[in-house]
């Protein structure tokens, strides 16, 4: 019972969330009701027992990637509002019949490739067939530094390039080569 | 499943009998209420302790600085001004709510409450002793450094709310402090984890002993530099002095929350001063040895060898009572070095707050990991002080044979 609550409010906070995201007015607000989807992804995670991927995805979600968001829409004046003082949007909507079929239209193929994908998975566990929690750190560390070593420098490659193109960029500019 | 408190008590032989008898009286299986009950009161209490202790942290912090420049501080209400802390609460009750006309009305309004939540979510996983830890999780620190980092969007989303130039730089050096200084704090916690092969504050704090020389602040010199690297890092994550740069009154009035009001104002001083003590709770645990007792007294070995006569199960109990008074005297301990900094060192700039943490503290944080690692891997994790043990008695050994 507290598995299939915990699994309700972290499927309705993950779902709201990302609905109020889309229909926000407000860049900042959508921002945080992002922040809202991604604590309930974490709690959809915590509830299938990937403690591990739960705790990361705070970290770096509620943590870095949410800060930042915030930091880069303040930073290029992207929170003003898009209607005026009568309701009426400043900006003319993108949605026309023919956006709105495209739209349809692919989303309706990519589910259905995705549950095509993941039909294997849909089978109907009562609670006894399920294995017991266990901790999933250790897993996760083997694996990474096993079968999936490739991986894992890849990705540790590109944020090094990452990281140094930052520095790059916001590296102070000598001016004609003389002094600032 | 992980230690909880409902794990611990249900060792009690007292525990299973309750639960049936009153699975008896509701006429269903009453295992999951009793849990969720146990949990709800063990909860109850560690959050209203805790806002006593913030409470007292403000009452502490005025004490202490009042001790440091020759003044008398507080002392009209209350023995010794001790219940000055309620008298501001009620100051904070009564005061008018004020939101500024142009502020964002839904984001000011769950600003506070995002840092207050950001810092109770911490206490779940914060070891107070053997038993009375809410949850031991597997994933213990990593789950604190996640939830902790709720606390820094919340500043930054008080500051941009409140609609003021003030408000608005000091929300923004919050967050790009909280953010940078994350990186050595999460490094060091990571040595630690290397040392102790866990990532839960049970695993941690069992790995180390009672006396000082079996904690890992001693293990070995690089975990002695992770511990002030910690210490410095958790200081700028409080947004505490020398790094109270949010909220530095000579430059921004009073930072991310100028604008803010009455119980608003209380929630983001409450926040601050709880993080402190989880955070000083989290050096304790982490490198001071956390609630071990010394002897055995923790355990409660040590009284049933001697005191036969005492029944284990209160013996045990006796323990844990040791044990959340250790745990509780070293993180005061700290606490009163956070306070005691504060009034003692500077502020630094912002600039140099960045300094340090890219230029200094990061590079060190990784210089202690990689050093760590490489004495564990050479020594297979002995301390430095049991290696010196051993040198100097096969020494005497050795001397002996001449």
């Amino acid at each position: 019972m507290f598995l299939d609550t915990m699994f309700l409010l972290s499927a309705l906070a993950t779902l709201g969330g990302a609905l109020m995201v889309v229909m926000s007015k407000n860049l900042m607000h959508a921002c945080m009701y992002l922040l809202l989807s991604l604590f309930g992804v974490a709690g959809l995670y915590a509830t299938l027992g990937a403690d591990f991927l739960a705790a990361t995805q705070l970290v770096v979600y509620a943590g870095g990637v949410v800060i930042l968001m915030l930091f880069a829409i303040m930073l290029t004046g992207g929170v003003e509002e898009f209607v005026n003082k009568f309701g009426i949007n400043k900006i003319p909507s993108m949605g026309t019949t023919k956006t709105y079929t495209i739209g349809a239209i692919v989303s309706l193929i990519f589910s259905f490739v995705i549950l095509k994908t993941l039909s294997p998975l849909f089978k109907n566990y009562s609670q006894a067939d399920l294995p017991p929690m266990e901790s999933t750190v250790e897993d996760i560390g083997v694996l990474l530094v096993t079968d999936h070593a490739l991986a894992f420098e890849i990705s540790s490659v590109l944020l090094l390039g990452a990281l140094i193109g930052a520095a790059v960029i916001s590296r102070p500019r000598k001016i004609n080569g003389g002094s600032k | 499943m992980n230690d909880t408190i409902v794990s611990y008590l249900a060792q009690a032989p007292g525990y299973s009998l309750a639960v049936s008898k009153i699975s008896e009286i509701l006429g269903f299986d009453a295992t999951g209420l009793v849990t969720f009950l146990v949990f709800g009161i063990a909860v109850f209490i560690v959050v209203n302790v805790m806002a006593l202790v913030g409470g007292l942290g403000t009452y502490a912090e005025r004490k202490i600085s009042a001790d440091i420049q020759m003044r008398q501080g507080p002392n009209r209400v209350g023995p010794y001004g001790l219940l000055q802390f309620l008298a501001d609460g009620v100051k904070m009750i009564t005061k008018e709510d004020v939101t500024p006309r142009d502020a964002d009305k839904t984001l000011f309004f769950v600003a506070p409450l995002l840092a207050l939540v950001g810092v109770f979510m911490s206490l779940a996983v914060i070891p107070f002793s053997s038993g009375f830890t809410l949850t031991s999780l597997n994933i213990g620190v990593f789950y604190l450094l996640g939830v902790s980092s709720l606390v820094g969007v919340a500043i930054f989303v008080g500051g941009y709310a409140s609609n003021s130039k003030w408000s608005m730089l000091g929300g923004m050096r919050g967050a790009s402090q909280i953010i940078s200084y994350e990186v050595p704090v999460t490094l060091s916690i990571l040595a630690v984890v290397l040392m102790a092969g866990g990532l839960s504050f049970g695993t941690i704090t069992e790995a180390q002993g009672g006396l000082p020389h079996q904690w890992f602040i001693l293990h070995n010199p690089f975990s002695f530099i992770a511990f002030f690297v910690l210490f410095v890092g958790a200081l700028a994550e409080a947004n505490r002095a020398p790094f109270d740069l949010p909220e530095a009154e000579s430059e921004l009035v009073s930072g991310y929350h100028t604008e803010f009001t009455g119980m608003r104002f209380a929630f983001f001083a409450l926040a601050e001063y709880i993080e402190v003590f989880v955070l000083c709770g989290v050096c304790a645990a982490l490198f001071l040895g956390g609630y071990n007792v010394p002897f055995g007294l923790g355990s409660g070995d040590f009284i049933i060898k001697n005191f036969p006569a005492v029944h284990p199960m209160i013996a045990k109990q006796i323990g844990n009572v040791l044990q959340l008074k250790v745990f509780v005297l070293k993180t005061l301990a700290l606490y009163y070095v956070v306070i005691w900094i504060r009034w003692t060192l500077p502020r630094l700039r912002v600039d140099h707050l960045m300094t340090l943490c890219w230029k200094y503290m990061t590079p060190i944080a990784i210089f202690n990991l990689v050093g760590i690692a490489i004495w564990i891997y050479a020594f297979e994790g002995k301390s430095m002080l049991t290696l010196m043990a051993s040198a100097l008695s096969a020494m005497a050994g050795s001397g002996g044979g001449h």
